[in-house]
């Protein structure tokens, strides 16, 4: 969440939200959320766990969510 | 009763020694914030306020602002954490408690910093990008 923030505030074309999951519970069913943190990038399920900022980033560039 | 135990809340102070800049903290109530089955006494909206105000005012760079549905959010409540009071795209949907409060502490904190804590190279990465992306990080307080 806050390797999240972070790069939300590095960039005007990144946005972060943190979402509790047990308060939006039809959310996180829709977002198959089994365990967090769950990582969701442009309303699609990416994947689960905290990873190392160069690991988001390669995630979060692949090219698989262009 | 007070969100900070006394220890706490002059550990948190003194994080927020490092802010160097101003910071708002923007809550947004909404018209939908139904309680939960088995949590019918929690106001999550009003708890997400008292918290946020209560962290406002551990440094005088922090600010509340709190306003009805605002543009820009999805569900309630929710927090932005605005830098200089910029929305720079960063929320919190949900009551802040527990661990995650921690993380959004976090989040203030370098949302306070002249410069990112990113490393260089991932700087440079999101500096080539050219498309816009939204991540959402699905949390538990727990």
């Amino acid at each position: 969440m806050l390797l999240a923030y972070r790069l939300a505030l590095a960039s005007p074309r990144v946005r972060a939200a943190a979402i509790e999951a047990t308060e939006f519970p039809s959310l996180a069913d829709e977002m198959q959320v089994y365990a967090v943190p769950k990582i969701v990038v442009d309303g699609a399920p990416a994947w689960e766990g905290a990873v190392p900022e160069r690991i988001f980033l390669d995630r979060l560039l692949a090219p698989a969510f262009e | 009763m007070a969100i900070f135990r006394p220890e706490d809340e002059a550990k948190v102070r003194e994080l927020l020694t490092a802010l160097e800049r101003p910071v708002e903290l923007l809550v947004a109530h909404g018209p939908e914030e139904t309680p939960l089955p088995g949590a019918r006494d929690i106001d999550f909206g009003a708890e997400t306020e008292r918290v946020m105000g209560e962290l406002a005012e551990l440094s005088p760079l922090l600010s509340l602002r709190v306003e009805d549905e605002p543009p820009g959010f999805d569900r309630y409540p929710a927090v932005s954490v605005q830098p200089e009071g910029r929305d720079v795209g960063i929320r919190y949907y949900g009551l802040p408690w527990g661990y995650e409060l921690s993380s959004l502490i976090g989040g203030v904190i370098d949302a306070g910093r002249a410069e990112s804590t990113l490393k260089p190279e991932s700087l440079e990465r999101l500096a080539a990008l050219d498309r816009d992306i939204a991540i959402d990080v699905f949390v538990t307080p727990t």
